[in-house]
């Protein structure tokens, strides 16, 4: 009788891992092989082009990350660049989502509108952005008409940076809105009639009851925002044809591991490493995310 | 029923194995196809190249027509990278994929020649094909380190003074014929903030040759030396212009992309650019009236800057004699005579050059005159690391953040840190 069963038991895992194995085949192929190899790449000195060669170098990419000036610049950038967009495109998705809630005239209009810039893809973004941060751009003759100084977005390093928080803000924000939307539609409308009662005015509403209902929705937007964010790209890399200049202001950590990867020849061991470094930063930044907002998880 | 069930389970992973590993292994079955070339049978030559304006492409085209009338046996597959192409080509290489011939900057060409994924072409040059003839600088740079040589220069281009005659008169300044001149003229010719003087492209690629003007060196054993006083000095005076003098400026302080925009908008006075400037101005600003002249003297000296650009052949490439034919001919007299005809680029060959008259075509004659004394834009291994650590700091101190002296000491530090820990 046992044994039947084990025998039973075996025919069905067996023939469950058949009908994965298609989907096992394709997910360890090009996800799990690339992670592991990738890992591996870490702790070597690779040449990939014409005599390719392997040379276990042990920590030794890992050691030069800290001797790399560039490579701070580039994590000071890109920790400056998390700490401003994350909780800016948080507020502000929250505020557009309860604005958007709060039964105003021509609401499925400005959702519309508040939405398109999510559709537009991120490259045609930049580029679009760009124009409008040239000298002699749209933003620049709207900030003179009203008197205000101008910038050279694009060319002078204090600006350049803060260019590309602006740009990410703007287009991130109506996503997380949507989320956002979407939970408040959920809070119970009794809740919002108790604290009526009780005196509260719409301020004191928005705060006691909507934002700490919010909770686990703001803890998902906030690690979706970091994640995001600590692996800005495809921004800076239009933004400043792949340098990172000018003067190293728009070098983030991803586009760093570019130029090493791809730019210079033979140094796609470190590049491995730089992105085995930022994958473990992301890591303890979502952990600690978890462990002060104090939410179970819900996703 | 349990048995037919196992059956039709197998059947089907079997077939999602086999549609995945056909989808993987189809590219390379039929490369292997298109490999064996037997006796009569056309073999197709993959050309990889960056686009130029539709006018080169044209010449380009016909280039490679006439090959192809030549070789009935030889099927030319020109694919065009538009975008980083460098990038698209090292990783091409890396996987195995790459095209059999492709161009080369003379920049990129010792990082890639010593990775060994070039071939080695003195082995099937013929008396025929005469290497003599070429530019003795041009393919200098791409002789790797065991002298032999990796490339021929399909063309190549140096830097010349473009100037706006209307301007000039206005302002009643003659063309600069040294660099005190220059800068001099650049104050005279400078309206504010809405023409300047003379438009600078704050890179080493365009300063190398004030960079070692006065006999500093930017590069020394493969390393970083560009914080040597000699150098700092002689790129003081392009600094001094933008910040004390306010008559130079960059391409984007005035919303422009690069010094041909700029110059032909009207914003710059005198910018110093290649032969690639002259088409764009003739296309883009059709009334603009300019003039070019050598770069001026710099201590007495000429100097100027030359980019060039070869074929190379892909060491794994499964055609090479085919690919050799197609290399030859394009570097040979008769192709590089159609490719350059229209003048968008400079032939290296100097019986082309010769025969094709720009030395006396008077937009194209600086350019040409500049040739013999040009220096060319390539300088070891370590170049594009030096390139990028000299250009992000050079940037800060033309805008005046800091003294030139300690942002190039800085990049020197930094780019030599990165060098020896590669």
């Amino acid at each position: 009788m046992k044994q039947t069963l084990t025998k039973k038991m075996w025919r069905e895992t067996g023939s469950a891992y058949l009908f994965l194995s298609p989907a096992l085949f394709v997910l360890l192929l090009f996800i799990i092989g690339p992670i592991v190899f990738a890992v591996f790449l870490a702790f070597h000195k690779v040449q990939l082009l014409g005599t390719t060669s392997f040379e276990f170098v042990g920590l030794d990419n890992f050691a030069r990350i800290a001797d790399d000036t560039r490579a701070k610049i580039a994590l000071w950038n890109t920790l400056k660049y998390v700490a401003i967009v994350v909780p800016c495109q948080t507020i502000l998705a929250l505020v557009l989502a309860a604005t958007l809630n709060a039964g105003l005239k021509g609401e499925k209009f400005f959702r519309i509108v508040y939405f398109l810039p999510t559709l537009t893809s991120s490259a045609v973004l930049t580029l679009i952005f760009m124009w409008m941060y040239n000298q002699n751009g749209l933003i620049n003759h709207v900030l003179e008409a009203v008197g205000l100084p101008t910038y050279n977005w694009l060319g002078d390093p204090d600006v350049a940076l803060n260019a590309i928080m602006i740009m990410n803000i703007w287009s991130t924000a109506p996503y997380f809105m949507v989320i956002y939307l979407a939970a408040l539609q959920d809070i119970p409308d009794s809740l919002y009639e108790a604290a009526e009662l009780d005196g509260a005015n719409a301020w004191q509403k928005f705060w006691h009851v909507t934002v700490p209902y919010l909770r686990p929705v703001t803890s998902f937007v906030v690690v979706m925002g970091l994640i995001g964010t600590f692996q800005l790209f495809d921004q800076s890399y239009i933004f400043s044809a792949g340098s990172g200049g000018p003067n190293n202001s728009t070098l983030t950590v991803v586009l760093l591991i570019y130029q090493y990867a791809f730019k210079t020849l033979g140094t796609m061991g470190y590049a491995a490493a730089l992105a085995f470094a930022l994958a473990i930063m992301i890591l303890i930044a979502t952990l600690l995310q978890r462990k002060l907002s104090k939410e179970e998880s819900l996703y | 029923m349990g048995k037919t069930k196992w059956i039709a389970a197998l059947g089907i992973t079997t077939m999602l194995f086999g549609s995945v590993l056909a989808g993987c292994g189809g590219g390379e079955k039929s490369e292997q196809a298109n490999g064996g070339s037997k006796q009569g049978e056309k073999v197709e030559v993959t050309l990889a190249g960056w686009g130029g304006n539709p006018s080169e492409q044209k010449l380009l085209q016909q280039t490679l027509d006439d090959f192809e009338k030549k070789h009935p046996n030889i099927k030319v597959k020109y694919e065009v990278i538009a975008d980083q192409y460098m990038d698209v080509i090292k990783t091409r290489l890396a996987g195995g994929q790459g095209p059999d011939v492709f161009y080369l900057d003379a920049f990129e060409a010792p990082a890639l020649i010593e990775t060994g994924a070039l071939e080695p072409l003195d082995k099937y040059v013929t008396d025929e094909f005469d290497v003599n003839d070429f530019e003795k600088p041009m393919l200098d740079a791409f002789r790797g380190e065991d002298g032999k040589i990796y490339g021929f220069p399909k063309d190549y281009s140096t830097l010349a003074l473009f100037y706006n005659k209307k301007m000039f008169e206005e302002a009643g300044v003659e063309v600069p014929k040294t660099w005190d001149e220059l800068r001099e003229a650049a104050k005279k010719l400078t309206k504010g903030k809405d023409v300047y003087g003379f438009g600078v492209a704050p890179e080493l690629a365009r300063l190398y040759y004030i960079a070692e003007s006065k006999g500093g060196k930017v590069v020394t054993d493969n390393k970083a030396s560009f914080a040597d006083s000699k150098v700092v000095d002689a790129l003081q005076p392009i600094v001094d212009m933008h910040l004390k003098d306010k008559t130079a400026a960059q391409p984007n302080e005035v919303g422009a992309t690069w010094g041909g925009e700029m110059f032909g908008q009207g914003k710059a006075a005198m910018v110093i650019e290649g032969n690639w400037a002259i088409p764009f101005l003739q296309d883009t600003f059709p009334n603009l009236e300019f003039g070019t002249a050598e770069i001026p003297t710099i201590n007495g000296k000429k100097a100027t800057m030359a980019y060039t650009v070869a074929y190379v052949m892909n060491k794994d490439s499964q055609k090479k004699e085919a690919a050799w034919e197609l290399i030859s001919y394009l570097t040979g007299k008769e192709g590089m005579k159609t490719w350059t005809s229209k003048g968008y680029a400079l032939p290296t060959r100097k019986s082309v050059a010769a025969e094709l008259g720009f030395d006396k075509d008077p937009l194209r004659a600086p350019l040409v005159a500049g040739a013999p004394y040009a220096t060319v834009w390539q300088n070891g291994t370590n170049l594009p690391i030096i390139v990028n650590n000299f250009n992000n700091q050079f940037v800060s101190a033309f805008l005046g953040e800091r003294p030139l002296a300690d942002a190039l000491k800085e990049a020197e530090k930094t780019a030599n840190s990165e060098i020896e820990s590669r």
